[in-house]
């Protein structure tokens, strides 16, 4: 049998691709991070480690580190755990969840970058309707009374919105204690409909005649069912959609650019927005693209996890 | 055990009704098999013997009580699913204690961790270990209790849902195709367990199918039902040999019962095929009638006998013990279906003419609204002629 080179050209191309377009800018990056170069310079440095050494030493870093773990902390179990609520509520509706559906689905379809400046708009701490709304209930009693707890008989001015009320409200996304958790918020809202959607998907593969089954076992109550049936059976699911978020958070830029630009003092400095600060408008590509490399290896890791449940635990 | 009794049981799906009225008593300790064509409502009928599904109007009851308002899990039933039902996550000893977890354990006692601190569940667990050890050994799925559900085949799935049903030891099973997803060979051995374990266990059993062979060999009683109707309720023999409807006829029995188009005079005689049938109706009805011969009530003839019926030989199947003779003949649309041992029947090849004659008494006469007409043949002279 003579020896052909056939296969060569029927693997050549694909791998070829593989090397120019996905392998090769990584290398790049992982070769650039080793450099102090910047882009228009004719020669550059290799510095060795000195990048990540900066990365893990400096505060502004630690910072950076800080703000992008808070906001996947945040943003991946509270927009799991409703975007699994609102697709069990949907699923058990008999007529309108076609329509909570689409309302819910809509801050995913909608650009992030315009939905931005909605909010900017809306949490302006002057003219913005959050503090306008918020305000407004500072001289009716019932509300006043009930959000600053004085109906359990605390004292209201101990209370976030007695206090509030007394002296200002929040300047959200200009202050270093709010700013986050703002940016967070905003992240739940745009991510739980798609979560939804997963969520939704998953829910209608899976038999109806196991909740029957469970009905013929014993299982009487909607929570027994739920323990039985619904939460291992979504064991796929959920790993997909905790992966998918915690990526996407991982990920988050367009907000805090339009809203924050990192601030204030650093606080809302996630990591893709500080590849973008050091890389792009400072033209620090050595140490862009070492946040990168750092950035690479969290996806990784994220997806390794992902791999070892889906071979694991949740295929039966 | 129990008996179950359902009484004008009617249900509509938005206006389309599927079930139309069923009166239906199962006697204590029964197999009684649902048997239909698809789509005919028995899937419908026994979950509404479950509960899983409510009736649009009427009564179920069990034991003379009344269930309409009971939950599914107080009624004491078990029911064993086509798809088996079991659950994935869980191995096999898992599933089958599930039953007696959810109904012997109280809300402290299972729950997660913390439950394992409340005193009274350690007896109670060991003796749900040991119910669970009992029915594996009677299934002997005991090598499989590690397992889960997809590392198992088939038939050992289709036992394991059946030990999930016994566990709980139900008033009464409800079986809904429980073989359908099984191959030939390992059908007609379960058909066998099942029988067995009905007897061993003395419980009502109610069995849905669509597969007339599995009522016929199983059940103390069919209940034939065609678009959610109840058409016929009575023991395999009396059903096969006495249908009271041509529906239930040409349900019953395979292969088919040949129906041919007959007409009947004033005095009651019937004439069909272009001969005449040796006996008259009790009541004449003079007008189109349908009769109806299963294949081994024709029986082969000489071509010059009177009273037979020709036809065209247009395939001969072999099945080794049987061989069928499909007959055509002119003004009569599909083929008749002749039965014959195969010691008696060789010469006969496609395309000869072939004659036969009816057994004496056994044509089913049919009127033209499908209902039974009483047919007397004449016994004494029958022979004679
Ligand atoms: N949830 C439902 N909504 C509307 N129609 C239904 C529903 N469930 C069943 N039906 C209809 O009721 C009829 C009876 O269904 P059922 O499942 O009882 O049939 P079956 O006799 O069990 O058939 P098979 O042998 O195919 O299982 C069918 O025509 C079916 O289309
Ligand atoms: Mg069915």
């Amino acid at each position: 049998m003579g020896r052909s080179k056939a296969h060569y050209w029927f693997v050549g191309p694909a791998i070829l691709l593989m090397l120019l377009l996905l392998i090769a800018p990584v290398v790049v990056a992982a070769a650039l991070s080793m450099t102090d170069y910047s882009l228009g310079n004719s020669g550059f440095n290799w510095i060795g480690w000195e990048n990540y050494e900066k990365l893990f030493t400096r505060r502004s870093y630690s910072k950076m580190f800080t703000a992008s773990l808070t906001y996947v902390l945040l943003v991946v179990p509270i927009s799991v755990a409703l975007g699994l609520g609102s697709a069990l509520l949907i699923s058990s509706l008999r007529i309108g969840g076609e329509l909570y559906k689409a309302i819910f689905f809509l801050p995913v379809m909608a650009t992030l970058l315009a939905m931005a400046i909605v909010w900017e708009f809306a949490l302006n701490p002057i003219v913005g309707v959050v503090n306008d709304i918020l305000r407004s209930g500072c001289d009716k009693s019932v509300i006043y009374g009930f959000l600053s707890g004085s109906w359990l008989g605390y004292d209201p001015l101990e209370s976030w919105y007695g206090s509030a009320c007394e002296k200002k409200f929040p300047l959200w996304l200009g202050d270093r204690k709010y700013a986050l958790g703002t940016i967070a918020f905003i992240g739940i809202w745009q991510a739980f409909g798609f979560n939804m959607v997963l969520y939704l998907a998953g829910l209608t593969s899976v038999p109806r005649e196991l909740y029957q089954a469970a009905q013929m076992d014993g299982a009487d109550s909607a929570w027994e069912r739920f323990k039985l049936v619904t939460w291992p059976m979504l064991g796929p699911t959920h790993v997909f959609v905790i992966t998918i978020s915690s990526i996407r958070s991982f990920q988050v830029f367009d907000t805090v650019e339009a809203l924050t630009e990192g601030g204030p003092s650093k606080s809302t400095y996630v990591m893709i927005y500080a590849m973008f600060e050091k890389g792009v408008r400072q033209n620090l590509l050595g140490m862009g693209s070492a946040i990168t490399i750092v950035f690479l290896i969290f996806v990784l890791i994220l997806t390794l996890v992902q791999v070892y449940f889906v071979n694991r635990k949740v295929h039966y | 055990m129990a008996s179950i009794a359902l009484s004008r049981v009617t249900k509509s799906y938005g206006g389309q009704s599927v079930i139309n009225g069923v009166d239906l008593d199962i006697h204590d300790g029964e197999f009684l098999t649902l048997v239909g064509p698809s789509g005919c409502g028995k899937s419908t009928t026994l979950r509404i013997i479950a509960g899983l599904e409510t009736q649009t109007a009427g009564d179920v009851s069990i034991d003379g009580s009344l269930v309409n308002e009971t939950r599914p899990s107080l009624r004491d039933l078990a029911m064993v699913f086509q798809s088996y039902a079991l659950y994935p996550h869980l191995t096999v000893r898992q599933n089958l204690i599930t039953p007696l977890r959810l109904r012997d354990l109280n809300f402290w006692e299972r729950f997660p961790l913390l439950g394992h601190l409340v005193p009274s569940r350690r007896a109670k667990m060991a003796q749900i270990e040991k119910e669970v050890q009992l029915v594996s050994e009677t299934l002997k799925i005991e090598p499989l209790l590690a397992r889960k559900p997809g590392q198992l085949s088939g038939g050992q799935r289709q036992r394991v849902a059946l030990g999930r049903a016994m566990v709980r030891n139900p008033a009464a099973f409800l079986m809904d195709e429980p073989l359908s997803n099984l191959d030939a060979s390992l059908r007609v051995h379960m058909r066998a367990e099942l029988s067995a374990l009905h007897k061993k266990l003395k419980t009502t059993f109610v069995y849905v199918t669509h597969d007339q062979a599995e009522a016929l060999t199983m059940s103390d009683r069919i209940a034939v039902m065609m678009d959610g109707d109840l058409l016929q309720l009575g023991s395999p023999e009396e059903v096969y040999q006495n249908p009271q409807d041509i529906r239930v006829a040409e349900f019953i029995g395979s292969p088919k019962m040949n129906i041919l188009p007959g007409y009947c005079d004033e005095l009651g005689n019937i004439t069909c095929a272009g001969f005449s049938l040796d006996g008259t109706l009790e009541i004449p009805s003079p007008g189109p009638v349908s009769v109806g011969f299963r294949p081994e009530h024709l029986t082969l003839t000489e071509p010059n006998a009177d009273q037979s019926l020709a036809g065209k030989l247009t395939y001969k199947e072999n099945l080794g013990s049987d061989v069928f003779f499909h007959i055509t003949q002119e003004g009569i649309e599909g083929s008749i279906i002749i039965r014959a041992q195969p010691l008696i029947s060789t010469p006969q090849q496609p395309g000869d003419i072939i004659h036969c004659t009816p057994v004496p008494g056994k044509p089913l006469v049919f009127g033209p609204d499908g209902q039974r007409l009483d047919f007397k043949a004449l016994a004494q002279s029958g022979t004679s002629s």
